[in-house]
């Protein structure tokens, strides 16, 4: 019981300390470097402490001191109570999905067995979903209660367009759950651990369609019409600042990261590595014991895990900083009349092929 | 719909305008209707940039400090060329007197109005000689057009090629009496040499 | 949808888009009226930018117009430069040598590479698409950078004289704009790559803001956008000046008037402008760049400070201004968004009696309500970036 306890906590600390501590902090640096780095610049590399600048990396302390320091406006007119929980409500879901992701299989350590994942819950996937579509109400909250007509319109096209993909995205995942016939995240990714069974083989469609769908759940370039600068001034966050409006940003990293350990978890092959299964590594780390090669193995797994992770957010990244915007009839026309369809269709040959298998 | 092509300027004949269709196509293409493909190129240009700009911060290439066009303004400079106009200032001869006489061209000519002079005589090696009294610039006015150096006659006044350090918070501070504007022959030496190339005879259509 | 509409009470919003606002990167503001995201009526609100240059100009000698017009169109200034020299030089009645005319022609073209530049990436820039941005911004960088080394300044450049030019070409000038060409090909075929055919971007930029052919002559449209239209009309051809008739080169023309027609003909002029460039450097023959007319160009520096004759006229000149003979004048240039006309007013005295200007952006403004009414806000982002409208030289 104890033991359990104790897992459990230093998963969740784990989990917590990974996305907020590492996370989070380290995609500001990542979002400024990696497009300078694309757009033939250098990115901001100015913030020193005592001559020492590390490529850029003081930046992070910077912004937190200012954003910290600066001061948190409320526009006049506005409803103070939802003006103030919507960034709570738009940071909160994109943690909370975590729990369900696992980020490592099962080991047995010292007689104990350690499942890597906080809540392993026998619906998972749905879990996701209630409460990606919760982020909804941030940003229209955040659209409505801050008495601004720029906000208003973002806080209108963010509702519109999250509510259509929704709907797309969770018929794209239906032609995942019908091959691995489960709702459980853990199974899902355990029944990956053959190279050619992993999700983007069986369900390439659907990978696509997810990735599409979950950018523009994310509000992110190309899909970022409810917060287009040069449309709206910056949309449903037009008038927040200071600790709020990083609220806001930092949501979006982790729903980033989130995206990513979806897309790990349900296409590609979650904490294995191609070719090389457990057991290979079991008996490669046989020198240090049972107990040994299992804690190796399972790090071994979690590092595979975010290696993963950390290439789909550079994967992200570069779509962001890569295309236009799509303007807001184009993203509805996209997402209920070609999304929606290619989804239904995914679902119906998936389904035809597992009838006839 | 598109419109035909039936419209000539004047008595040109539209050989002469060389009119060239740019638009290869009014309806998108199966190609462009697509989007993944030329997502995936545009993606795959944008990681060559990447991939070339992150080698060149480690490997620079041969005589740049990165591939990169920035340069790192405070610790490094570029290398201006010759013809910049940088912010105009007075020559001074070995002696420390100014080279200016105070005819007033530079004041009459200045499209900004940003110089005054205050004119006076003195007696320079025995040889009564005009000087400028007070020299004013103010550097707030100032436009860099660079019309006094090419007006003066004395080659008194020249654009340096300093661009640094000459804002400030007090608009006050920003009109230079003549003491700040003063600036040795031997550092203006090359700039002189220029203008007196630009301006040359060479350079006018003999009669 | 009527029904609801008797029972469910709309309004009409009404925004004001500028005179700051992302969009509006010259000053100028939008009354938008919308209904829902539809525009139901766009009014635009110009002036924003007014500073009295034609006033001012009939305040200082005819030389001195030359600093002020580099503000008008600050992206392209020398063609300001140019086009208001010419007109000058045609009140006068005088010719300029050939060397100075190839060098007034690259100048121009490489002022208007950089503002094409500009353009196109700033446009990239509002849809969304920052990395093209940036790669024209790099090239626009290395234009500049030509420009710097030619005339001492990057955008108040204050480089052509009536009947002469400041200074002639650096020189190494020709290897330089090898190597700079080189780069802006490179990164002009990026952009292409990134743009042209990503179907996000076209769907932006197409079949938004038409302008049919007719209208657009109506409405006084001019440069690439009336070029979109399917108008081959340009100076450059129609109205040869400088030395454009022994250039080669080609008029990219657009079929449909709308956005992305006039993105593809400012792509394409970019390259015919470089083309220009090119065998204007080839072709350029050696010798003098100034008139030898004390009366309209000031003297060499050599005449100055040896002949007592020459100093005190150049005195007279300085200080009086040159004074062309009574009359009336219009001369017009290519701008980069079209006809840059002057027309100039002299009464015998050394300062302009009137210095007009006709701001090839100005009718394009105009047209915008026109362009824009019934379509998406959206869609106000590349009508008005593909318009070019710059504030400096709109409100003068």
């Amino acid at each position: 019981m104890l033991a359990e306890l104790i897992e459990t906590i230093a998963k969740i600390m784990f989990i917590f300390g990974v996305n907020m501590g590492f996370f989070t902090p380290i995609l500001g640096w990542v979002e400024r470097k990696q497009s300078a780095v694309m757009q033939d610049r250098v990115g901001a590399n100015r913030a020193d402490i005592f001559g020492f600048r590390v490529i850029g990396l003081l930046h992070i302390l910077a912004d937190a001191i200012k954003v910290l320091t600066k001061e948190d406006f409320v526009p006049a007119g506005a409803n103070k109570f939802f003006h103030t929980l919507a960034p709570f409500i738009s940071l909160t879901p994109a943690l909370v999905t975590f729990a369900v992701i696992p980020f490592g299989g099962q080991y047995e350590i010292f007689g104990h067995k350690v499942n890597l994942v906080i809540a392993d819950l026998d619906i998972g996937i749905l879990f996701i979903f209630a409460f990606a579509s919760l982020a909804t109400y941030g940003t229209v909250l955040a659209g409505w209660s801050s008495n601004n007509n720029w906000s208003f319109l973002g806080g209108m096209r963010a509702s519109a367009q999250m509510l259509s993909y929704e709907v797309a995205m969770g018929l794209s995942i239906i032609g995942v759950i019908m091959v691995y016939s489960s709702l459980k995240l853990t199974e899902i990714g355990a029944m990956q651990a053959e190279f050619f069974r992993w999700g983007i083989f069986l369900q390439p469609v659907g990978f696509i369609l997810f990735l599409t769908c979950a950018i523009a759940e994310n509000k992110r370039a190309p899909f970022d019409i409810p917060e287009a600068e040069s449309e709206i001034v910056a949309g449903y966050f037009t008038e927040y600042s200071s600790m709020k409006f990083v609220m806001f940003w930092m949501g979006e990293f982790l729903e980033i990261v989130t995206i990513s350990g979806i897309i790990t978890t349900l296409f590609f092959g979650a904490w294995h590595i191609p070719f090389v299964s457990n057991e290979m590594l079991l008996s490669i780390f046989g020198f240090a014991g049972p107990d040994g090669a299992n804690i190796l193995t399972m790090l071994i797994n979690i590092a595979t895990f975010f290696v993963k992770i950390i290439f789909f957010i550079w994967l992200q990244m570069t779509i962001r900083w890569t295309l236009p915007r799509f303007r807001y009839d184009q993203i509805m026309k996209l997402g209920w009349k070609i999304l929606l369809p290619l989804a239904l269709i995914n679902i119906f040959i998936t389904g035809l092929v597992l009838l006839v298998k | 719909m598109s419109y035909e092509l039936n419209y000539t300027i004047g008595s040109i004949p539209l050989e002469k305008l060389k009119p060239k269709k740019v638009r290869k196509n009014i309806e998108l293409t199966l190609w462009e209707r697509l989007y993944i493909p030329e997502i995936v190129r545009g993606m795959i240009i944008t990681t060559r940039h990447f991939v070339q700009n992150m080698a060149g911060f480690i490997f620079p290439p041969n005589g740049k400090k990165r591939r990169v066009f920035t340069v790192y303004y405070p610790e490094e400079k570029l290398t201006i060329p010759i013809a910049y106009r940088g912010r105009p200032v007075l020559v001074m001869r070995e002696d420390g007197t100014e080279r200016c006489v105070a005819c007033g061209l530079c004041e009459s000519i200045c499209p900004a109005f940003a110089i005054s002079i205050v004119g006076g005589e003195r007696r320079r090696e025995n040889e009564m000689e005009r000087y400028p009294v007070t020299y004013t610039l103010d550097m707030s006015r100032c436009v860099y057009c660079g019309f006094c150096e090419e007006v003066c006659p004395k080659e008194a006044i020249a654009m340096s090629d300093e661009y640094e350090e000459l804002a400030e918070r007090d608009r006050n501070r920003m009109i230079y009496p003549k003491e700040k504007l003063l600036v040795s022959e031997k550092r203006l030496k090359n700039r002189i040499d220029y203008v007196r190339k630009i301006y040359s005879k060479n350079n006018y259509n003999a009669k | 949808m009527s029904d609801l509409k008797k029972t469910l009470p709309t309004e009409y919003m009404v925004l004001n888009m500028g005179p700051s606002h992302p969009v509006t990167h010259g000053t100028v503001k939008f009354l938008v009226t919308l209904d829902g995201e539809t525009i139901v009526d766009f009014v635009v609100d110009i002036g924003y930018l007014h500073r009295g240059f034609e006033k001012m100009c009939e305040n200082s000698t005819w030389e001195q117009v030359f600093p002020y017009t580099d503000r008008l169109n600050y992206v392209p200034p020398m063609i300001n430069n140019v086009g208001y020299a010419l007109a000058v030089e045609k009140l006068l009645g005088i010719d300029v040598p050939e060397r100075n005319k190839y060098i007034r022609v690259i100048a121009s073209e490489l002022s208007r590479i950089s503002d094409h530049l500009t353009n196109v990436a700033a446009s990239g820039l509002e849809l969304g698409a920052f990395t093209a941005f940036l790669y024209f911004v790099e090239a626009r960088e290395l234009v500049w950078d030509m420009l710097e080394s030619l005339c001492g300044a990057r955008l108040t450049s204050n480089y052509v004289r009536i009947g002469g030019l400041k200074n002639d070409l650096p020189e190494d000038f020709k290897d330089q704009t090898t190597a700079v060409f080189k780069r802006c090909r490179e990164l002009w075929s990026d952009v292409d790559k990134l743009l042209t055919k990503n179907r996000i971007f076209i769907d932006r930029v197409r079949d938004v803001g038409i302008m049919p052919p007719d209208e657009a002559i109506a409405w006084g449209f001019t440069g690439p956008c009336l070029r979109a239209s399917g108008v081959p009309y340009d100076v450059r051809k129609a109205n040869p000046y400088l030395v454009y008739d022994r250039m080669d080169f080609e008029i990219p023309i657009g079929e449909k008037g709308d956005n992305f027609d006039r993105y593809l003909v400012r792509m394409e002029e970019i390259i015919q402008s470089m083309r220009i460039v090119e065998q204007a450097l080839k072709e350029i023959p050696s010798g003098p760049i100034n008139v030898d007319m004390p009366e309209y160009r000031w003297q060499s520096k050599d005449d100055i400070y040896n002949k007592i004759e020459s100093l005190i006229f150049h005195f007279k000149t300085v200080t009086e201004g040159i004074k062309p003979p009574p009359g009336e004048v219009y001369f017009a240039v290519e701008g980069t968004n079209g006809e840059l006309g002057f027309y100039l007013v002299s009464d015998g005295r050394g300062k302009p009696y009137k210095c007009r200007v006709r701001p090839p952006c100005f009718p394009l403004t105009a047209a915008m309500p026109r362009m824009i009414k019934g379509s998406l806000i959206a869609d106000v982002v590349p009508t008005f970036d593909m318009i070019n409208m710059i504030g400096g030289e709109c409100d003068r």
